[in-house]
């Protein structure tokens, strides 16, 4: 039996689900946000939201780095990319999103050199390689991935690897829900917690959102019966009048996250006084820049970068996607302009997008209901 | 040119987490070689998880191992 077989059986699913039924009242609407793109990709590829009852809805959160990053920062990604002998590196779903002229892999297209890594310390290691080269890493994703490129760039720096550089998009997970959480348009009952961002930075980060706005949060793993035990444990707390945080996903989350992790990366990087998201606008203090001390490594200080503000296509509504206030298929260009194979906006783009997701898995039981 | 497979998730966020078995330890370099289900091999970077042998199960993000797996060791 694989481990996470036991994540996915289909009778304990069906308790489940038949416990969450007795939970909700009838009359009352729930809406619980799940965070990540990574439970927004098991909803619709398990089937999960038909599991539960009608008046419990799942909205999709901000969670996914690739959807979140907005077109300027792809235009200056694609300019460091087409400066004469750099190597740029990145990782997949990266190149697909769309700058004002076109994505990483067009300019690929077009001559530039971009390869796709899996890791930063992939791209370390083609530096080492091509020593007469320039590489950049452009790095992103919210504290899953920031270890990853911190303990890199720590790595370049001990090993006296002159010829690497970071361009660095890292952005943070907390500040986007508090930004969420005041904005006027959205009514919420609880969130379903990122399993992951939590194995570093632990439960304690989202006290704040019991605390402040009296809703309970559950830390889930992303198997089906994880999420499903998630939405039973808000649905406990609602039902019991509380509000805390809680950890679902015990076998890797620590409730104080992981400190040589939380560590490196303030060694590493500190919070830029503010960053663009895709269709959230600016949040303050949401990402992340090298410090000072690895000025020599940052790729932003090393190259001409446009640095210029792009709106988001007219016709795209991945903000109203990402907030959560309209449903994937509710944008006017699903399915038909906009594509996971020709995306106008970045939710389509990432598997974990959810119109990617939704487009991937959860159009078809819903043809099937229009029909 | 190969693209995240949507089946298996993304690996920017690494969402869909890579349980990967500790093989060999490089202690010096802070690397070990770990192993996936279908015995495919990576180095991954054990410098963010404590004292880890051979056997154990680590949560591996971008290459890099982010808590030990409990009970799987």
């Amino acid at each position: 039996m694989r481990f996470v077989d036991e994540f996915r059986d289909a009778e304990l699913g069906r308790a489940l689900a038949g416990e969450i039924l007795g939970l909700v009242e009838p009359g009352r609407h729930y809406k619980v946000m799940e965070v990540c793109g990574g439970h927004t990709h098991s909803i619709y590829k398990y089937g999960i939201d038909d599991l539960l009852p009608e008046n419990v809805e799942l909205v999709h959160g901000p969670g996914c780095p690739v959807c979140v990053i907005p077109m300027g920062r792809v235009d200056d990604g694609i300019a460091i990319a087409e400066t004469e002998g750099v190597i740029f590196t990145c990782f997949g779903d990266m190149m697909r999103v769309p700058g004002s002229r076109g994505s990483l892999l067009d300019a690929k297209a077009q001559g530039a050199d971009i390869r796709m890594v899996y890791s930063p310390l992939d791209a370390l290691r083609i530096a080492k390689r091509n020593p007469d080269r320039e590489v950049v890493f452009f790095a992103i994703g919210f504290e899953t991935t920031a270890p990853s490129t911190a303990l890199t760039l720590k790595r370049a720096r001990a090993e006296g690897v002159p010829n690497f550089f970071c361009m660095c998009n890292h952005v943070t997970i907390v500040p986007p829900l508090r930004a969420l959480l005041d904005s006027p348009d959205l009514r919420l009952d609880g969130f379903i917690g990122p399993g992951h961002v939590s194995t570093v930075v632990g439960a304690r980060p989202f006290e704040f959102i019991p605390a402040d706005y009296g809703k309970p949060v559950v830390i889930s793993g992303f198997e089906p019966l994880d999420v499903l035990q998630s939405v039973q444990m808000i649905l406990r707390q609602l039902r019991a009048g509380r509000c805390q945080v809680e950890n679902q996903y015990t076998r890797v989350v620590p409730y104080e996250g992981n400190l040589k992790a939380l560590q490196v990366m303030a060694e590493v990087f500190e919070l830029r006084p503010h960053f663009e998201w895709r269709g959230l606008g600016f949040i303050s203090q949401s990402a992340l820049a090298l410090t000072e001390a690895y000025a020599e490594l940052d790729a932003e200080r090393r190259y001409e970068v446009p640095g210029v503000r792009v709106a988001d296509p007219k016709a795209c509504q991945c903000g109203e996607v990402l907030k959560g206030v309209i449903k994937p298929w509710e944008c006017k260009v699903f399915g038909t302009a906009c594509t996971p194979e020709r995306p106008i906006g970045t939710c389509m783009v990432s598997p974990e997008g959810a119109c990617a997701a939704y487009y991937n898995y959860g159009r078809y039981a819903r043809e099937r209901e229009v029909v | 040119m190969s693209f995240c497979d949507h089946d298996a998730g993304c690996i920017t966020c690494g969402d869909v987490a890579v349980e990967l078995v500790v093989v060999a330890v490089d202690a010096d370099r802070e690397l070990a070689l770990c192993a996936g289900e279908e015995g495919e091999k990576e180095t991954v970077e054990i410098g963010l998880v404590e004292a880890v042998r051979p056997g154990d199960a680590l949560l591996v993000h971008a290459g890099t191992a982010l808590q030990r797996i409990e009970g799987r060791a």
